[in-house]
């Protein structure tokens, strides 16, 4: 008995591994719909898109890399396709990799035919930049004196997606998908400064969610996609109002799946672990007192 | 001078700039370190002062072109063509952090020990980059943006995600060793992670959707979040923003130890 006990308690890491492997990887072959809560946070950030009017322009941060492609590009899809389907422009914008403007670019590449949308005319990739804190502050005063170009070399002032766009009071929203504290450069010099007329949400990885709360408790931020559960509310909620068949089809419905797995298989290790310590403590407790 | 050039312009000011810049880092190269130092320091706080004095000074209404609502002082319309020099100058460390790799990874070639292939593997890999990088650019047929393509989105961006995820291995294996309910705060911490946990999750709410709201793993999840986490936080914020500012002045000063070529 001793010996099974202890053995639950240190199951050899290749084992682990393997379980991990299988959990992640088997929701991908046999699809499974779980119940999802719409969360007030992923709400909020739903409505600010919902609520703009028609037409309004976007500012979308596409802070992330491949490193944590399996939460932002989820993140990123959702928004993107809630911004193309309430026909909305918008502007994909980099400062944190360079992988970001490509991986935000390919995203919007695939869902525009869905939508009739085209680059140029309802969106635009201002590419990836350097030395946020500076540019932003250029930004806010003169957008097209700003970006001059787009990411293919295109002048920005003379495309359609941006009539009308002179600076940050033309800009309603500004979404920033990322896993760094990059957002808050964004609220310290755009988001806080333009209040007024401004907006801002964000999709963060979860582990950096919680930083966030502060800022959504301030109103600051309205609204706040936490890691791949917040992908998949968003879509959830999307899907209710505009394509219910998408979480059938959609591979956000799958990575959320996979996500649950890995998790539920974390909680069954620990509690295993713990509880096998406990019995053993009491194991040794009544050997010890029957000498 | 501060406004966007084109055009034959373009090159002769870059060509200008270059060679201004080579002949004022040879004249640094020239003067004692202590002087050097002086010439960096007065440069850092000049650079400095514009932001501050930009930020603090009065603001009065300056409509533009742009924005008819727009305030200001005398100083922001120059927020624009400054802020061009901060990518300018980081370009420069990119420069020398390149610069750097270079001298590294050759001595290491040159030495040929056991880490020599890795450095084989840098060179290998930068110049494929740099190379198919700029053929994608000048010349942009199918052939160097399928080679980019390979390059950046097969090697890259799956390097990268596989580096990235392997942590999740490691997360699982030290969860498993560490979450023990050995005391109070280590049970506290322990019953804490697992309602986050479970609350980030389909199956926590299919779990507990029959109990009553108040029980619902999300709720306590989002009250966790929102009420405890969020005042330990902005404690940790408001500490390290105070920390960053006393740094940031220290180093706008010229007041911090180990900067401008001295001992640390």
């Amino acid at each position: 008995m001793m010996r099974i006990l202890r053995m639950m308690q240190t199951i050899d890491a290749r084992y682990l591994y393997a379980l991990l492997m299988l959990s992640v990887a088997l929701p991908f072959f046999i699809p499974f719909q779980l119940p999802v809560v719409v969360t007030p946070e992923t709400e909020a950030l739903y409505d600010a898109v919902e609520n703009l009017p028609a037409n309004s322009f976007v500012l979308v941060g596409i802070d992330w890399n491949a490193g944590s492609r399996g939460e932002n590009r989820p993140q990123t899809t959702v928004i993107l396709r809630h911004l193309m389907a309430r026909h909305l422009r918008f502007a994909l914008l980099d400062f944190s990799d360079p992988q970001g403007a490509t991986l935000g670019e390919e995203i919007a590449h695939e869902l525009q035919g869905q939508y009739g949308y085209q680059e140029g005319r309802d969106w635009v990739n201002f590419g990836y930049q350097v030395d946020m804190v500076n540019w932003l502050k250029s930004f806010v005063l003169n957008v097209p004196g700003q970006v001059q170009t787009d990411s293919s070399g295109k002048p920005v002032a003379s495309l359609p997606v941006m009539q009308g766009i002179r600076t940050a009071r033309n800009i309603p929203l500004v979404i920033d998908i990322t896993p760094t504290g990059s957002y808050q450069t964004y609220i310290q010099f755009m988001a806080g400064p333009y209040r007024n007329s401004m907006k801002m949400g964000v999709a963060l990885t979860a582990v950096m969610a919680p930083d966030a709360y502060n800022y959504l408790d301030s109103h600051q931020i309205v609204g706040l996609l936490a890691g791949l559960t917040g992908a998949a509310e968003y879509q959830s909620r999307f899907a209710q109002e505009y394509d219910k068949g998408l979480l059938l089809r959609s591979r956000v419905t799958r990575y959320s799946n996979s996500s649950s797995s890995a998790h539920i298989l974390i909680i069954c290790l620990i509690l295993m672990g713990n509880i096998a310590m406990i019995l053993e403590r009491r194991q040794r407790a009544r050997l010890h007192a029957k000498g | 001078m501060l406004m966007p050039k084109h055009g034959f312009s373009w090159f002769a000011f870059s060509a200008g700039a270059l060679l201004l810049s080579g002949i004022l880092l040879a004249l640094m190269q020239l003067i004692p370190v202590s002087a050097r130092r002086y010439v960096i320091r007065f440069l850092t706080f000049l650079a400095g002062l514009y932001y501050v004095l930009e930020f603090f000074l009065p603001v009065h209404s300056m409509p533009t072109k742009n924005d008819p609502h727009a305030v200001g002082n005398f100083l922001t319309p120059f927020l624009l063509p400054i802020g061009n020099y901060s990518p300018v100058i980081i370009a420069f460390t990119i420069g020398l952090g390149v610069v750097n790799l270079f001298q590294v990874h050759s001595r290491r070639l040159i030495r040929r020990d056991s880490e020599t292939l890795f450095s084989v593997a840098f060179f290998v890999s930068f110049f494929a980059m740099l190379i198919i990088g700029l053929l994608d650019k000048a010349h942009p047929n199918s052939i160097n943006k399928n080679l980019y393509h390979l390059l950046f989105d097969g090697f890259l961006q799956s390097l990268d995600a596989t580096v990235f995820s392997i942590i999740a291995f490691y997360i699982v294996s030290a969860a498993y060793r560490a979450f023990r309910v050995k005391s109070i705060e280590a049970t506290l911490l322990l019953v804490t992670a697992m309602i986050v946990m479970l609350g980030q999750i389909p199956v926590g709410t299919f779990l507990t959707h029959t109990l009553p709201e108040p029980f619902h793993v999300e709720v306590i999840r989002g009250w966790i979040l929102r009420q405890a986490n969020s005042a330990a936080l902005r404690a940790i914020a408001f500490g390290l923003s105070i920390g960053g500012l006393a740094i940031s002045l220290r180093i706008w000063l010229g007041l911090e130890r180990g900067s401008y070529f001295e001992e640390s």
